[in-house]
């Protein structure tokens, strides 16, 4: 649009009025998509442009070709399923339309997009230099930097006015992913005052609240299809794929029927019935300095996985399907109330018993430590009296009431949480008679880290701190007792050894998301792949609130 | 009073000084000692070649550094690409060449500064002694009071990755041993006869130090400056396999390398880490070839 | 010395964007943590207070000799260290063997057979060794002799069931060796020049004048004096070593003082960043003060007192 440049060069009132005339013409010219104009000084507040950088990335081959076809093409937040919009915009690979977007929102050509990431792998760098030169062809100037230092807080940063900024952030264009375990977090963060890129809309917010009120899915269905349509329509994100889960195991290795599932979290796995030639499991994961706190990382370390037990288990998909180390539960009809009755019997691997009093500590010891997993803190928040024992005003939670001889426990909760059960899934039981002193604040400090006990399935034998563990199969687990002993390496970030180890026979059971890792993998003779679908969106934020 | 004749011949050797017309014929024998070392002038034929073709690249290769072509992506070396080419498709010989550009330019360019920094404190401080030394030799401690990468570790998680952060890193923790080095021969020519002569014709500090020490002192640092240069560009290749080097979107020869860290690539893909490790251990080769060449060819005490 | 250094490694972590707690949050959780739980974690690491009392805090109390507690899993430090410097010192001390023997004997041989086919051929191997990237050299050597050949092992140094000295032996056979082949060539410089040194000096002549067969001169007269201040300064490498093997342990999984260092720079653990360095500086600087001694007694008209 000429208007733009004549714009610049005159001051004072003469600039109102040419913002009019040109929101005017704006208006008349692309009558056909609505709110196609920016809302603000920032041009990425602009629609059209935002479309046309999705459109600008050929997915497709980038798929085909770096993510050596492992990867799921995306087309909103969600993942595909039930919860699926079928009338979805189509921003497939478009250069064309991509740059008559771009001249009808009369993009500046020379202005250079900063593209940030957090991903310091080979793979994601190969990615960003593959859309930096997509981008290009479109013309459209992009350039990308890892972030370092305090990640979190250059990222997340949210402006002080949710609506007008200007932004907290210094980027333009982010690459991240967000890992659901719950539907209704991949929209949560939109709502007006909470998103760093997405400046605040009433409209959004209602469709926000619908989509929270309520845990019946056919309820929910509607609401989440408009909220996919208005989000898309809008693209205040560019979602690229879907990423795959892959777990690999060694010839060695018969699960004997065990389900394969979502392993970043806890799942009915059936580990006590797997059949390991030779006796030992080797994997990763293994702890460096420590063990981490199994509330925060669920499922992601094996210690996670198999040391500690769980009131309920679920499926590979996460859904809740029963008792572990309950012996019966009971949700109430208006969602309130939730009451557990333990199994007989249950000890630690000390020899203690397992009571209720250890799953009340646990929660009221949740409420209060800081690294926590979303899905727990919203849960244990929800608990009545939470608030009041969270600023110390009080000692107890009211909302948790047990008695140890009958072995039941009763949760009261202020407000409906859809996913209590799943939390209940996830949420390890610790021990009150070795942690109860710690102060949750320092949760993680404690020594009781350096070899953690639980109740179950297997225990920790022998702890070589950053060169290996070593877990034993536990007696005293009600789910029976498994034939092998598994050693477990250090990693951390990633394992950048995993394809050296497995080479080397090291390697016995884990799971990745690096497709390069799958490649290598599933080269070897004596490794095997699967692949299992996961709730986990890799996405391209596209920052709208004007620059400061 | 009339001067005495050995003062007017004194006073001659003064003017012909000042005049700087003294010739250094004393240079071309150091010359052609360096050139009957056969692995140094071989090693400065390549280390000219390689610095030729990446200051020269563009003219050398049709491709650009930067171009991506999915579809063409981990293709044997072929007439079309010599190198064949990496994850993304684009040339690896192409890429070897600009990485050649960025790598040298660290290299060379941190070395070549710190020296200058180095040597410029060191002689005269060296010389003159005093506050300036204690001080300069206070900071060169500090500095060296850290194994290299260590520094370097913690100088990068401290500033965070750029290519002129490395850089200046690379000046901040190599000035240090420049440094000492010259001071170190100003503090043992200073007991020599011939500066002790100099300075009793009256010559200014500067003069003696910079024209007459220095010299004196330039073997040595021109062998260090050799050495440093390889090592730099070492420092940066291990600074990108440990994810702490030049951001991974400019090429230089240690991220072009780094693809070797998945084993995959190692097996399967040699073309893609080969060529640039080869041209590394050449070029880091020949720089180690000339240092050596230098040394032996200006050190009268070393008649390898 | 040490606490200007102390307090300036101290300042540089405080400029470094990002602190202990930023890094206990991973990315992709970070956006659904409160900043009140932010700040209550950093109260309770201590982190809300200014700069200088948390300096204070730790000088006063690593001068009583409690070096702290690592922040991110609350391990005490002097534990840490326990178990990482013997792994350092292990992989340093069998390098340093190898490379001395090594470079001794081949740098000898060097010398002579000085200006022999022999001779040219090791400078330039030796050369070569130096000039390969050490973890291009480490990755294809696991590539050749653990992946292909499988003769040694991957990676790693204690492995369960492998308690006595025996089973642990393959373990370091790749990462010292291919540490001290990156040494090998400066040790061999060392000994070829220092050798060549000797040779010319009179005694050898005279021995040989004498009619004591060329070995026997050799090996008498010449070797020893040659070596020692050659194994004097190959001694001074160790510092060095520590240092350098810093890339060797992470490309062989060693969990040495190295990679311990490189996880707690990425994690902003400045009780043990601070441990780790001055570590470092205190070894180096012991190790120079010594190198100083010893080159004011070889030439004597470097003076010592720096005015």
């Amino acid at each position: 649009m000429l208007a733009s440049s004549v714009f610049y060069s005159i001051g004072g009132n003469m600039k109102k009025l040419y913002v009019v005339i040109v929101a005017v013409l704006a208006h008349l010219m692309f009558i056909s998509s609505a709110s196609a104009q920016p809302t603000n000084s920032n041009q990425l507040s602009d629609p059209r442009v935002r479309q046309a950088l999705c459109m600008a990335i050929d997915m497709k081959t980038i798929g085909e070709t770096l993510f050596e076809d492992q990867i799921i093409m995306a087309d909103s937040l969600l993942p595909n399923g039930p919860m699926k919009s079928p009338n979805l915009p189509d921003y497939s690979y478009n250069p064309e339309k991509a740059r008559q977007l771009l001249a009808e929102a009369n993009w500046d050509s020379n202005r250079e997009l900063d593209m940030v990431f957090y991903y310091g792998d080979q793979l994601t760098a190969d990615f960003m230099a593959a859309i930096q030169a997509y981008f290009a062809d479109v013309g459209v100037k992009m350039s990308y930097r890892l972030l370092q230092g305090d990640v979190g807080a250059q990222l997340n940063s949210v402006p002080d006015d949710g609506v007008n900024g200007p932004a907290a952030v210094d980027y333009d264009l982010g690459y991240g992913a967000r890992a659901a375990i719950a539907m209704q977090e991949y929209y949560n963060t939109f709502k007006t005052g909470l998103n760093p890129q997405t400046p605040g809309d009433p409209k959004m917010d209602a469709l926000i609240e619908k989509i929270n009120s309520s845990a019946d899915p056919e309820v929910l269905k509607p609401a989440f299809f408009e909220i996919q349509e208005y989000q898309m329509e809008q693209v205040n994100i560019c979602p690229l794929y879907y990423q795959k889960l892959f777990i690999y195991e060694s010839n060695k290795v018969d699960r004997n029927g065990g389900a394969y599932g979502n392993a970043q979290y806890n799942y009915n796995w059936g580990i006590t019935d797997w059949n390991v030639s030779g006796g030992t499991l080797q994997t990763n994961t293994g702890p460096v300095e420590f063990f981490e706190q199994p509330w925060y990382n669920l499922g992601l370390w094996i210690h996670n996985k198999v040391v500690f037990d769980r009131l309920l288990v679920a499926d590979g998909a996460l859904q809740p399907v029963g008792c572990s180390a309950c012996e019966s539960y009971e949700l109430a009809a208006d969602g309130l109330s939730l009451t557990f009755k333990l199994k007989d019997g249950l000890t630690f691997h000390d020899g203690n018993d397992v009571t209720v009093e250890d799953v009340a500590w646990s929660i009221r010891t949740a409420m209060k430590a800081p690294q926590m997993h979303a899905l727990i803190g919203n849960t244990v928040g929800s608990i009545k009296g939470a608030d009041a024992f969270k600023d110390g005003s009080t000692d107890d939670v009211s909302g948790i009431k047990y008695n140890i001889a009958d072995r039941v426990i009763t949760l009261e909760l202020t407000k409906i949480d859809p996913n209590i059960l799943t939390t209940f899934t996830q949420f390890a039981i610790l021990p009150k008679h070795l942690l109860g002193d710690v102060d949750p604040l320092k949760f993680q400090q404690s020594d009781f880290w350096q070899m953690p006990i639980g109740s179950g399935a297997f225990k920790i034998t022998e702890v070589k701190m950053n060169d290996f563990a070593k877990f034993e199969p536990f007696d005293g687990y009600h789910g029976g007792k498994a034939g092998f002993d598994i050693i477990a390496y250090p990693s951390y970030d990633g394992d950048g050894n995993l394809i050296k180890n497995a080479a080397a026979g090291k390697m016995d059971y884990g799971f990745t998301k690096n497709v390069a890792d799958v490649a290598a993998l599933d080269a070897m003779d004596n490794m095997g792949t699967k692949a299992v679908d996961i709730p986990y969106t890799r996405m391209m934020w596209i920052m709208q609130y004007p620059k400061p | 009073m009339a001067k005495s004749s050995l003062d007017k011949k004194f006073d001659q050797i003064r003017k012909r000084e000042e005049e700087k017309t003294f010739s250094t014929k004393k240079r071309s024998r150091i010359v052609n000692k360096f050139l009957n070392n056969r692995l140094a002038v071989l090693g400065l034929i390549i280390f000219t070649i390689i610095i030729l073709a990446s200051i020269f690249a563009p003219l050398l290769s049709p491709y650009d550094p930067m171009r991506v072509d999915l579809r063409s992506m981990r293709q044997p070396p072929s007439f079309d690409h010599w190198f064949g080419t990496d994850s993304t498709g684009r040339d690896v010989f192409t890429r070897v060449l600009f990485g050649g550009r960025v790598s040298i330019f660290i290299g060379l360019g941190s070395a070549i500064l710190s020296a200058v920094v180095g040597i410029a404190v060191g002689c005269y401080a060296g010389y003159k002694g005093g506050w300036i030394d204690v001080i300069a030799l206070r900071i060169s401690e500090i500095f060296m009071s850290f194994p290299q990468i260590i520094l370097v570790l913690l100088l990068v998680s401290i500033t965070g990755q750029s290519l002129f952060n490395l850089m200046a890193i690379f000046i901040l923790t190599g000035w240090g041993g420049m440094y000492r080095l010259a001071r170190a021969r100003m503090l043992s020519l200073r007991e020599e006869e011939y500066v002790q002569a100099l300075r009793s014709f009256g010559l200014s500090t500067f003069t003696i130090c910079y024209k007459h020490m220095l010299p004196n002192a330039l073997s040595p640092i021109m062998v260090n400056i050799t050495l440093s240069t390889a090592m730099f560009i070492l420092t940066e290749a291990g600074l990108s396999f440990l994810g702490l080097g030049v951001p991974l979107n400019i090429p230089t020869w240690g991220n072009i390398l780094n693809v070797a860290q998945d084993i995959l690539i190692l097996q399967n893909y040699w073309w893609m880490w080969g060529p640039v490790g080869i041209v590394i251990s050449v070029f880091v080769l020949c720089v180690n070839f000339i240092g050596d060449g230098l040394r032996d060819s200006t050190d009268p005490s070393q008649q390898g | 010395m040490l606490l200007v250094i102390s307090f300036l490694v101290y300042s540089g972590l405080e400029l470094s964007p990002g602190d202990a707690v930023s890094h206990m949050i991973s990315p992709e959780l970070a956006s659904t943590i409160t900043a009140e739980q932010l700040d209550a974690m950093r109260e309770a690491y201590g982190l809300n207070q200014s700069f200088l009392t948390r300096y204070w805090i730790w000088l006063t109390s690593m001068v009583q000799g409690d070096m702290g507690y690592s922040m991110a899993g609350g391990v005490a430090i002097s534990e840490i260290m326990v178990k990482t410097v013997p792994a350092t010192l292990e992989l340093s001390m069998v390098a340093l063997f190898f490379s001395t023997i090594l470079g001794c004997s081949l740098g000898v041989i060097s010398a002579l057979k000085r200006g022999s086919g022999t001779d040219n051929s090791l400078t330039v191997a030796g050369m070569a060794g130096v000039s390969i990237p050490e973890f291009f050299f480490g990755l294809v050597a696991i590539l050749l002799f653990a992946i292909e050949l499988k003769w040694l092992p991957v990676g790693g140094r204690l492995l369960p069931h492998y308690e006595t000295l025996w089973d642990r032996i393959p373990n370091i056979v790749l990462p010292s060796l291919v540490l001290a082949l990156m040494m090998t060539a400066g040790a061999m410089r060392y000994a070829r020049s220092s050798m060549l040194d000797v040779l010319a000096r009179e005694f050898i002549t005279t021995a040989r004048s004498k009619g004591m067969p060329e070995w026997r001169v050799n090996i008498l007269h010449g070797f020893r004096v040659a070596l020692t201040p050659v194994v004097v300064l190959i001694g001074f490498r160790l510092p060095l070593l520590i240092g350098g093997s810093t890339i060797i342990e992470q490309v062989y999984q060693w969990p040495g003082i190295g990679s311990m260092f490189i996880r707690s720079v990425r994690a902003s653990d400045y009780p043990l960043v601070m441990t780790i360095s001055l570590m470092y500086v205190f070894v180096v600087l012991t190790a120079s003060l010594i190198i100083d001694v010893l080159t004011a007694l070889i030439d004597p008209r470097v003076r010592l007192g720096k005015e």
